[in-house]
């Protein structure tokens, strides 16, 4: 006799799952951190996300959405399931203490992305990695921006 | 969250999909030198990527890998007697030589040439680390061969096994970049397995249960950085090599061995997990080859005669519940390995990915992803090499590292990441 395992593993029995959505949208906050990763927001942006929010950072308790309007930090994390920080090399990345303050108060997961990592000085890489790492739960470096698009939507934003 | 369309993408390996045509640009491990013991013994059965083939060692010691089955009726080439530097089918004595060139037609009259009209597609197969290596793809593309240090350092060094895994490459490949599974999965091990225990990395990883992630784009593939607190204020690094498509080099512990796997599909729904243990500087010891025969590690006891895991799904894995529930075990199977399929084959011979909800500790299956579409996509519109297959992207090694907090791994551990004869690798 065929075991539990063994049937259930099949091919066929895998037209049996429950199809029922299994998760609720999560809202996403990505967040520019400095000149070099603003365009890379607004880019984003205009892919038409569901669920994810554009900002960059303004200073130490606010936030700017793309079109200008200022924004408590509070409330945009306060809402957000996850917040993804982007900076460019060079250590301009200073709103990250704040807004990784604020995101470690409320419990929000926090990811920290370098963009634009491969063509820069590795010193420079490392200036903006010490600002991002007390603060992300994650650091990624990828060699394309698009990987954040990837990201996004593996993550069902 | 994958979209369909890119899960069939990267799911499907045979000759004529996509992945298939990557895959074959890379050579893959085959099969054991140990099938093939000595010249003229018994022919071996070889499904790889969708094809079924025969490997066999001729009278002179010559590996030969090609189709299964004979040109002339269609008959299974296992059955084949390997005599004088050939393969003599066994239903009417066609007979082949090791680059599947038929050499004998014993009806037609040797004059006629006949026999020489007649060849089985061939692959070349060749030997290094006690592993059969195979290149799939076009001639004109083949790379030189493979460059892992497990499969260049002295034999004494070095340890591999192969299992069967019922499920696809991709989701056992993923399995083996999935960091944050260990702090869960195989938590009853490090303190227990011989090939793990007794390192000090073993206390960070049990008093820090939530490691911090980096994942950075290697030349090859990605390193994968897992992070926990140490003394003074210092990092604990744990760093994973993924070299595209499917190798992984796991972080050593103290002087253990060093490990890590190759996914290979068999077909889409089944894959060969490889698994090598070695030392970049000293033999493998009679104890740890013991141990890694007898199923500890990341390697597994088999049902006798076979690569098929002792603990399979057709006796549920053998499922202790009391092991389970006393906590030796967390899932209640036994052995790293086999914690792993076992999981990984439940999900179904290809995992739909467009139900998963993957988090942000995730992105290094992300990111695999990402890179693996990505190299597609060149290789596929303007026949971009993919990475991985430079043998320079081979050189590479895992390290276990304590850094001060403002050194990024990257930087640390540069030197340490490169394999480099003779010198001992980073670990903790």
């Amino acid at each position: 006799m065929v075991s539990e395992s063994a049937r259930m593993n099949s091919a066929a029995e895998a037209r049996f799952r429950v199809q029922a959505p299994n998760s609720r949208p999560r809202a996403t906050a990505v967040i520019a951190l400095d000149r070099d990763s603003q365009s890379v927001i607004e880019r984003l942006a205009g892919a038409g996300w569901q669920h994810a929010s554009f900002f960059s950072a303004a200073s130490a308790d606010s936030l700017c959405d793309l079109s200008g309007r200022t924004r408590s930090l509070g409330d945009e994390v306060d809402r957000a399931d996850l917040v993804v920080l982007v900076a460019g090399p060079g250590g301009r990345a200073h709103a990250a203490s704040a807004i990784g303050e604020a995101c470690s108060r409320r419990r929000v997961m926090t990811t920290g992305f370098v963009v634009a990592a491969t063509s820069a000085p590795e010193r420079e890489v490392s200036k903006t990695l010490a600002q991002l790492r007390p603060w992300s739960l994650m650091v990624v470096i990828a060699g394309h921006d698009s990987y954040i698009d990837d990201m996004l939507t593996a993550l069902r934003v | 969250m994958l979209r369909k369309e890119q899960n069939d993408l990267l799911t499907r390996t045979g000759p004529d999909t996509p992945m298939g045509r990557m895959f074959r640009l890379y050579w893959v491990p085959a099969l054991l030198a140990s099938e093939l013991p000595e010249n003229d013994c018994p022919p071996v059965r070889v499904k790889l990527l969708s094809e079924r083939l025969i490997a066999f060692r001729d009278t002179s010691g010559r590996y030969g890998l090609m189709d299964e089955f004979c040109a002339h009726r269609g008959v299974s080439l296992w059955f084949a007697r390997n005599e004088e530097c050939g393969l003599r089918c066994s239903y009417h004595g066609w007979k082949y030589d090791a680059t599947g060139q038929c050499v004998d037609v014993p009806s037609e009259p040797e004059a006629s040439g006949f026999a020489k009209k007649i060849k089985l597609r061939s692959y070349p197969l060749v030997e290094r680390g006690g592993v059969l290596w195979t290149y799939m793809g076009p001639p004109e593309t083949q790379p030189p061969p493979p460059e892992w240090e497990f499969a260049t350092v002295p034999p004494k060094q070095t340890f591999t096994s192969k299992r069967f895994q019922e499920s696809n490459w991709l989701q056992a490949m993923e399995g083996g970049i999935d960091s944050s599974h260990v702090s869960w999965l195989h938590r009853g091990d490090l303190n227990t397995d011989p090939l793990f225990k007794g390192a000090r990395g073993n206390q960070y990883n049990l008093s820090d249960a939530r490691p911090v992630f980096e994942v950075v784009e290697s030349p090859g593939g990605l390193y994968i950085g897992a992070r926990r607190n140490a003394e003074g204020g210092h990092y604990y690094w744990r760093i994973t090599q993924w070299v595209m498509p499917s190798f992984t080099m796991i972080a050593p512990r103290g002087n253990h061995s060093v490990h890590g796997h190759f996914w290979i599909p068999i077909d889409d729904q089944t894959c060969w997990a490889w698994s090598y243990d070695y030392h970049p500087v000293r033999e493998l010891t009679d104890t740890e080859v013991a141990a890694m025969r007898d199923g500890k590690g990341i390697h597994v006891r088999y049902v006798p005669g076979t690569f098929r895991p002792l603990a399979n799904q057709d006796n549920d894995y053998l499922m202790d519940r009391a092991a389970q529930k006393a906590g030796r075990t967390f899932s209640g199977v036994e052995g790293i390995a086999m914690q792993d399929a076992s999981l990984q084959e439940s999900m179904g011979p290809v995992v739909d990915r467009t139900r998963e909800n993957l988090v942000s500790t995730d992105n290094g299956i992300i990111m695999a992803r990402h890179r693996l579409l990505r190299a597609l996509k060149a290789f596929t519109d303007t026949g971009v090499a993919p990475p991985g297959i430079d043998p320079e992207h081979q050189r590479v090694r895992s390290a276990a590292i304590v850094l001060p907090p403002d050194v990024p791994f990257t930087e640390g551990a540069r030197e340490v990441l490169i394999a480099r004869p003779a010198v001992a690798p980073a670990s903790v």
